[in-house]
This record gives C-alpha cells, structure tokens and sequence, in this order.
C-alpha cells in the first residue's frame, strides 16, 4: 500500500470542498506548472454531502486517467437545491507533459480508509486519505 | 512483552501468536499473526484491530491471518489472509485490496554481472525510456474496446497471441496469466476508460522494475535453485513488482459502493466501511468476483507487456536476442487477490491482501514443473536490503490456506523517512555499493529507502521457521526503476504551500500506516478512528 493523506478545512462546506481539490490536484501535480488548454463542466447532485466529495475527488482522478491530464484549477461553486446539495465545477489542465510539468504521484484512487466530512463547531472539516 | 495493542495475544509457537476470538465483541473465529517476538512487537496497532475487524466477518473459517509483513490498510491489513465458506461466506473488495492482482514477476538471464555492469548505466536508461512510469504514463500498446475486452478474459494468452512474448511463459504464471470468468460486461465504462492506454505501465505507489544479481552466497538451496532457472555465479535476474493500475482501483471502488448499498439487504454489518462485503452467492458477490477477474486478468497481461518490453531493451543493450540470453521466466504471483479453492472444509473464497499463494510440491493445481519443486513465492524487499525467491510448501496449504508473506512491509511512514533520509545522499550511497538508481525526484527515492521497511530477512526468516515457506535464492539489486519517484505534496509545517492558494483552507498530512501524522493544529489519526467508530 502506498498512500497519501490530507485534511481540508474551512468556514464553510464549499471552502472545504475547494481545499480538498485543491490538495488532490496538487497531489498530483504543481498546478502552478500546468498550462490550460482543457477544460470540462462538471455538475452533481447528491442529498448525502460525504458521498458528493468523494464521487467529486473520484471524479478529478478518473479524467486524470482517462483524459491523460493534470489540472492546473478546478473552480467550484456549492449550493442548496431543493434537500440536496449540488456541485457545479470546471476542471482546467493540460495533457501531461514530463517535461514542463511538476508531476507528482500518480493517484490511484480516492478511498473511505478513515475518510470523514463533518462539522466541528464552527469549522467544516474533511480528512481524505487517497491511493497511489 | 510490549505489544501495541492492549488485546490477549497468546504464543502458539516462536513464529505464530493468537488474538482468541473472545478478544472483540462478534468475532467469529480466532486471528492468528505470523512473525517472530521482535517483527510482532514492532507491529502498529492497526494489524490487531484489522485482523480482528476480519475475524468479524461472515462465513470466516479457522482463522483471520496476518503474515509477518503485515502493516496496516485499507479494512484488511496488509498481509492479511482471509478464508469465507464459498455456500455461505461473503466476498470483499477490501480483502481483494484496490490494486487487484498487484504482483511479482521474475525473469531468469544467463548473463552474469560481469557482463551486465560494464553497459548498466545504458540498459537502466533504456529501461527506464521503454517502461513507462509514473503521472499520466500511457503504453505503447494501443487497443480498441473489444481488444481491451479480450484483455480482461484472456489476460497474458492475449499478449503471447499478440506477439508480447512466448507460449512457455503462460506455464510459469500463477493461473496460467489467464483466470476463467472474467466478464467485461461487469467493467463499469469509468474503469474502461481510466485502463485501455495503460498496459504495460509500472504506475507509481511502491511500484518498482529491479535488475538484480544472484551470487552463489545468496542460494539457501541450490537443487530448487537450479530447478527454477536459478544458478547463481553473480546471475543477472529482473524483478517486476506492478498491478491492474487505475483499472483495477476503479473495479474495487465501483463494487465497494455497490456493496455498501447492498448490505444491509443481506443482514451484514461491518466494524469498518472499508470491509464492505456481500455473500459470494449473491448476485452482486458473483458480479464483483467477475470483475475482480477481468483486473486480474489485465494485471497479468500488463505484467507480461512489460516483460516484453525488458526483454527488447536487453537485446537492444547486448546485440542479442532475449532468447539467446536466457531470459526465461520464473514465476509471476498474485498478491491481492481472492480465489476460490479447495480445502478440507470445501470451497473457500481465499482472500489473500499483500499475501502470496504458496502451494507445496503436492498441490494438484501446479502445473508439472512445479510438482518438485513447490510452487515459487516472489518476495520484493526495500532497494537496499534486497529480494527474495521462495518456494510453498505442503504445510502451508494445511496451516495458511496455501498463503504466506508478499514483501518486507513498511514499519516507517514516508514523512518519517524523507525527515530521515536525503534522497541525493542515499543515492549516492547506493551508488557506492553498487545500486544504480533512475528516479525523477529524490525526495521520492528516501520515501523507499531501506529503513522505511522491515528487515526482510527476518520477515523471511519467521515463514522459513514456521514451514509455510522456504527460503530458495536471496537476490540483491544493482539497478533499479521507481514507478513513483516524483516529489509530491509539500509538507505544511510552516513552509510556503506550491500554490497561491490560501494555507488556511487545507493542510497536507502524512500518516500511512504507522499511523503518526504531521500537520498545523492537527488531532491524532488516532482520535479521528475513534470518533468516527
């Protein structure tokens, strides 16, 4: 196993959803070394705001893969519609380019290992743990 | 005897303790760890409340194993072996692990180091240009759908009707490389597509390709040596340790959602979502077994393209052709997998997680070449304390469900090491003693140094004592590939973070599973497992 984790926290739970991506982006890449050039909308719905973030994060991977690229941001908006949340996003990259790029590890995949979204008093918080 | 962990834990032998199954409300039988007192008493808290945690399951039979390598993971630990009754007992993603059939391969040479040192510099980079390696890395093999289909069903048969390599190969591969009742209609789309340009790709993680030498010293028993193409005389050998990719981590995540919507239809509950299940029998254990398959497959045929691609950069380096330099393979095993198999009790779902087959001389289902010898066990150790080449024995199928241990196992996290260790200077010092190193960053190289391991040898050592396993060839390295050598993730204790994005918001943390954890303002790993539970 090889992994690595990371704690998002904020004032609210669209901050915490941002510090999440932008963690995983950087988990995988300096975005500051990714030119544009690739972009896809990207919008979800779920009543459960766990599962939102992490079919989210999964989603990130799986373009990394399929798509053969790294993000250099992913701007998002979170809002309330009717009971559930939904997740309105675009993601910005580049085909990986060894190169020109900051590449980091290669992430696998997003897991439920200690995984955890949630309100601590006044703050939002999330601990993510992904393979790679 | 300071153990972490505050169960009973009685002593069976010197090489196998007992968590008794009264330890855990719900536990079902007993948990047994394989390892000397020392390897035990340097075990994280994690394996205990994990090997417990699958002791809990239904349909568990004899015992929840961990082998000496075990460490903690994802639901199951590491090194974990768990067998379900195949009428009644569950099939779970997370005794399967994310990288389905992640693996070891050998490969044999008749060259010698005398022969290889001289051009080492050049096969490594010509090794390292044509086995792709890390962040977005694509092969060279390029397939349609239905290709990819044929991938998944037929695994390393589809590589040798494609040219990537010979028909003996298929003998010498647990299964033959090719596991029956793959069903690509079970692949989600998602992992299709995240799979179909990355065969014969290392990926990142603790992934490795490995030149390696075999000295007459380093042979423990030199007539199963010889019989498995081993012959020592400084022998040139290449180690391949890599899996079913993001393929096979999507096949896992995909089912465990399905799993974990579907359990409490059949009754089941679980100490921990990673151990997410559902009866073998049901129709959502049948699909997910299906699919697990079609990973494993790939993994195989991935494993085998990437051996095509060592034996052209060898004849390309040495003007010869990969048959003319011996490059037979020894074996290529499974360690994260479940497979049903026949023991006393009958069908059983063995699931073995960073734990490998280890079938004795007597076993039916080893093809001919192995029926003297046992069937060989691939061990990877850390890039300075070297491999190991084993074989199973008959003790193992009756005590362990034919399983024993996979590698050395981390017992530092990676934080620990890179604060310990420099990436240039261990470089550096490998290169002093004779280990050449092709990696992108050295950060990434001190995440895999020796001391982030444990002492393979005597990891070795506590399965050769206990009979499950015996110890054939100890293969040193001298030339070494990382499938993730890239820097990631700067650690956040007052440095600046790599992007303009604001620090507050996030803050990168790195436990692994040793469990210890860095960050600012952060609460224990610890506190988080028990808040949650």
């Amino acid at each position: 196993m090889a992994d690595v984790a990371f704690e998002a926290e904020g004032e609210s739970v669209e901050e915490v959803f941002r510090g999440a991506t932008q963690a995983l982006l950087e988990s995988m890449a300096n975005p500051v070394t990714v030119r544009g050039g690739w972009e896809r909308a990207i919008e979800r719905r779920d009543e459960d705001l766990s599962e939102l973030l992490f079919d989210w994060l999964s989603e990130i991977v799986y373009w990394k893969d399929a798509a053969g690229v790294v993000f250099r941001e992913a701007p998002l908006t979170l809002t309330q519609e009717g009971g559930a949340w939904l997740l309105r996003a675009k993601l910005i990259g580049a085909p990986v380019d060894q190169q020109t790029q900051e590449l980091h590890a290669d992430v696998k995949g997003v897991t439920k290992h200690l995984y955890r979204v949630g309100q601590e008093g006044e703050r939002w918080k999330a601990l993510v743990v992904l393979d790679i | 005897m300071k153990l972490n962990t505050d169960m009973t834990v009685n002593r069976i032998t010197d090489e196998i303790w007992e968590i008794p199954a009264s330890e855990k409300p719900g536990m079902l039988v007993p948990a047994r760890i394989y390892a000397t007192r020392d390897i035990l008493q340097a075990m994280d808290s994690g394996v205990f409340d994990q090997v417990t945690n699958v002791a809990c399951l239904p349909g568990i039979r004899r015992y929840a194993l961990c082998m000496p390598d075990g460490h903690w993971g994802y639901g199951f630990p590491i090194g974990g072996v768990a067998a379900f009754d195949a009428r009644d007992g569950i099939i779970s993603p997370g005794g399967v692990g994310y990288d389905i059939n992640c693996g070891m391969r050998l490969i044999r040479t008749d060259l010698t180091l005398a022969d290889v040192q001289p051009h080492l510099e050049r096969l490594m980079t010509e090794l390292f240009r044509t086995v792709p390696a890390g962040v977005g890395a694509s092969g060279f093999v390029r397939l349609s759908g239905e290709e990819f289909s044929r991938v998944m069903t037929h695994g390393a048969k589809w590589c040798v009707e494609r040219g990537y390599g010979w028909h003996r190969d298929l003998v010498r591969m647990e299964e033959g490389g090719c596991i029956e009742g793959a069903d690509p209609s079970l692949v989600t789309d998602h992992a299709i597509k995240r799979g179909i340009n990355q065969l014969g790709t290392l990926g990142s993680g603790n992934h490795y390709l490995e030149v390696q030498v075999v000295s007459d010293e380093g042979i423990f028993d030199p007539v199963t040596a010889a019989a498995l193409g081993i012959t020592g005389h400084e022998q040139i050998v290449v180690m391949v340790h890599c899996g079913s990719r993001g393929f096979g981590h999507q096949v896992a995540s995909d089912y465990l959602k399905v799993f974990e919507k579907c359990m409490g239809r059949y009754g089941i509950t679980v100490k921990d979502q990673q151990l997410a299940c559902a009866p073998f029998r049901s129709p959502e254990g049948q699909e997910y077994f299906s699919a697990m398959n079609c990973a494993a497959n790939t993994a195989f045929a991935n494993r085998q393209v990437i051996t095509h691609q060592i034996r052209e950069a060898f004849a390309t380096v040495f003007g010869r052709s990969a048959e003319s330099l011996g490059m037979e393979l020894v074996y290529d095993v499974a360690h994260n997998i479940a497979k049903v198999e026949r023991y006393p009790e009958g069908e059983l779902v063995v699931h073995r997680k960073g734990a490998t087959r280890a079938f004795g001389p007597g076993s039916p289902e080893l093809p001919e070449v192995f029926r003297t010898t046992g069937q060989p066990v691939i061990c990877g150790g850390s890039m300075e304390t070297g491999s190991y080449l084993l074989v199973g024995t008959d003790r193992a199928v009756r005590d362990t469900f034919g399983s024993t241990m996979h590698g050395a196992g981390r017992t530092m996290s990676r934080a620990q090491a890179k604060r310990t260790v420099r990436g240039a200077q261990l470089q550096q010092q490998m290169k002093q003693r004779g280990i050449l190193v092709k990696a992108v960053s050295m950060s990434g190289l001190a995440e895999e140094a020796g001391l982030a391991y444990k002492d393979i040898s005597e990891v070795v050592q506590s399965v050769d004592r206990a009979g499950i396993t015996k110890k054939v060839a100890q293969l040193r390295p001298i030339g070494n590939i990382k499938g993730c050598t890239h820097r990631y993730l700067k650690e956040s204790n007052g440095s600046t973070p790599m992007s303009p994005f604001p620090r507050s918001f996030y803050e990168y943390v790195f436990f692994c599973q040793s469990g210890e954890r860095r960050g600012l303002g952060s609460r224990s790993v610890d506190s988080w497992l028990s808040h949650r539970e």
